[in-house]
């Protein structure tokens, strides 16, 4: 059996200094085309690398507007062997639920996917959801927060799970869902002929037309979760007391304070 | 039993504890619930009774599933479980520790019951019986008020030493459910669960912690400041962008998308202050700053301050320790 590895990527804005709109209350997205979510390329050299050792195909998959192209191209250069963009209006709007929805729709429309990896999580909305949604989409197991790999077979991966405070060893068979975090590898930087080849490749989009899926479980209309409002943290300011004009009294000062407090 | 009445936590245990994190939300849930009933799940194998130990926080009722197959069960037997679980008894919310397990385990079910899910939720509270959830977004900078009206159960993971545990004696209800299909399922298998000393626990736990930045980055400031975390018992944590160093990385980060801390003393040196960074040691008991920019915000967050440099400030300390 051939292995056939996605890799579900995402792109994210360059910086997240976003502002709200003091009227619309919306989210005012910088025009930078954003750039591809850091553990996304970890996930996609753990993928090259299984290439490397038992050959594969590659495939890209991401949700977003056109602009996601660029980091699509970016992950080819890097080495991907085919580019999926999942682009189309009816998606937009879509929370993590919906999101797993199409990306699982995807996935099974390709043939022989036997493995898929994601990065733990996005580093724009953070929530590290729609890996496992996928896999329970797919009905796979899931190993998530992968800090190792070790190839057994082309069926069997060993993955070390790193936790708060142990770490599990998971035996996966394939197929499976990997979600990796960014201590598995160091994602390769794409050569001058890579890049050169990328642009030799196709980035198919698929839309709900192209793809299998029940139009009430897509975008806005599919997502359960409303986000009502949206504000920049404001903190209290306190008061310090200076503890002195230079280090050494500053350094008695702490002391006394330290002591006085059954710290020290 | 009241059908969609009732706010589930799902409890969380490594090496035969439950995890801090798990009481911390039985005492938010008391506090929020209204006319609902505060109900435990709790998975373990057949000796442990680790229900004793929630007792002591006071939900209104602890369901309990014991099963050997429990030891090490992977995420989609727990997610399943809860399923069958959801399925008898229709919550109205069901809230998880937003901890590596409780972020794998919570979105499976999602997908199974097809409802929301928040992840990493600061605040929680109750509109009669819609569940207002705060998360963070952007790296951060922005929080975002999220509900979900249409569906049940309402699930949340919530971050952890967001809010505090609090002992509360009780006559707490203890049901033993026995009838659930363990699906079994070789595909995968937990071979070996092993503690670690994580440097993110020591740090989220620890009672002095030395927050190191910018201004103190160098390779020999650093040792200066570990040399200081030795003499005091304090762990050493770190800005977002010292992550960036070989030596440390996000484990090692405190602030809203590191780690939340609350220790008693709390030394930051060259730290500036963003909100992304003073947002994570709001519960600190003592806050000493040091930074050379007199107008560094930090200084708004902190009980202490010395303007100046932070290496010699840690070298006097040093000296005098």
């Amino acid at each position: 059996m051939e292995l056939h590895i996605v890799v579900c990527i995402k792109q994210v804005p360059v910086s997240n200094n976003l502002k709200i709109d003091p009227i619309s209350k919306n989210l005012m997205r910088s025009s930078e085309p954003g750039m591809m979510n850091p553990f996304d390329q970890n996930a996609i050299e753990a993928a090259l690398k299984l290439k490397q050792l038992y050959g594969a195909t590659v495939t890209l998959l991401s949700m977003g507007p056109k602009n996601f192209e660029i980091t699509l191209r970016q992950g080819l250069a890097m080495g991907a062997d085919e580019a999926i963009l999942l682009s189309s209006r009816a998606f937009g709007g879509a929370d993590t639920l919906a999101t797993g929805y199409v990306l699982a729709q995807a996935i099974k429309q390709l043939s022989g996917v036997n493995l898929v990896f994601f990065g733990r999580q996005s580093i724009d909305a953070d929530t590290g959801q729609v890996g496992p949604i996928v896999a329970e989409f797919l009905s796979w197991p899931q190993a998530t927060y992968v800090s190792k790999i070790v190839p057994i077979n082309e069926k069997i991966i060993e993955a070390t799970r790193l936790l708060e405070n142990s770490e599990q060893v998971l035996e996966v068979k394939l197929p499976a869902v990997l979600t990796v975090r960014s201590e598995l590898n160091d994602p390769r930087y794409p050569t001058p002929r890579n890049i050169q080849l990328s642009f030799q490749k196709e980035i198919k989009v698929w839309d709900e037309n192209t793809l299998n899926v029940d139009v009430t479980r897509i975008g806005m209309k599919g997502s359960p979760t409303v986000v009502r409002k949206v504000w920049t943290p404001t903190k209290k300011a306190k008061v310090a007391q200076s503890l002195g004009q230079n280090a050494a009294s500053a350094v008695k000062n702490l002391l006394v304070t330290l002591r006085d407090n059954n710290i020290i | 039993m009241n059908i969609n009445k009732e706010i589930w936590i799902v409890a969380e245990q490594h090496q035969n504890m439950i995890i801090p994190v798990t009481y911390q939300l039985i005492s938010k849930a008391n506090t929020i619930k209204g006319d609902k009933k505060v109900v435990v799940i709790l998975f373990e194998t057949s000796k442990q009774t680790l229900e004793n130990l929630i007792k002591n926080y006071g939900p209104d009722e602890i369901i309990v599933i014991k099963n050997d197959k429990l030891l090490e069960a992977p995420d989609s037997l727990i997610a399943d479980l809860l399923a069958q679980l959801n399925h008898l008894r229709k919550p109205n919310s069901i809230l998880f520790g937003a901890t590596v397990v409780g972020r794998s385990v919570s979105p499976r079910l999602q997908a199974k019951l097809r409802t929301g899910l928040t992840a990493d939720c600061l605040d929680l509270s109750f509109e009669d019986d819609l569940l207002i959830q705060t998360k963070p977004s952007y790296g951060d900078n922005v929080m975002c008020e999220i509900v979900c009206p249409n569906n049940l159960p309402q699930m949340a993971t919530v971050r952890p030493n967001i809010f505090i545990a609090k002992k509360e004696t009780k006559d707490v209800v203890i049901t033993e459910i026995k009838d659930l299909l363990f699906k079994t399922n070789n595909a995968i298998t937990v071979r070996t669960e092993t503690p670690l000393l994580s440097k993110s626990d020591n740090l989220v736990n620890a009672s002095k912690v030395i927050a190191i930045g910018r201004g103190i980055a160098q390779k020999d400031e650093i040792d200066l400041a570990y040399q200081l975390a030795n003499k005091l018992g304090a762990k050493v944590g770190v800005t977002r962008p010292l992550t960036d160093l070989a030596q440390f990385s996000v484990d090692d980060q405190i602030g809203q998308s590191g780690s939340s801390i609350s220790p008693k003393f709390l030394l930051t040196l060259g730290i500036h202050g963003a909100a992304q960074f003073t947002s994570g040691i709001g519960k600190s008991n003592i806050i000493v700053a040091v930074n050379t920019n007199p107008k560094a915000p930090i200084f708004d967050s902190a009980d202490y301050s010395y303007v100046g440099d932070a290496a010699e400030f840690v070298k006097e300390l040093l000296k005098a320790l």
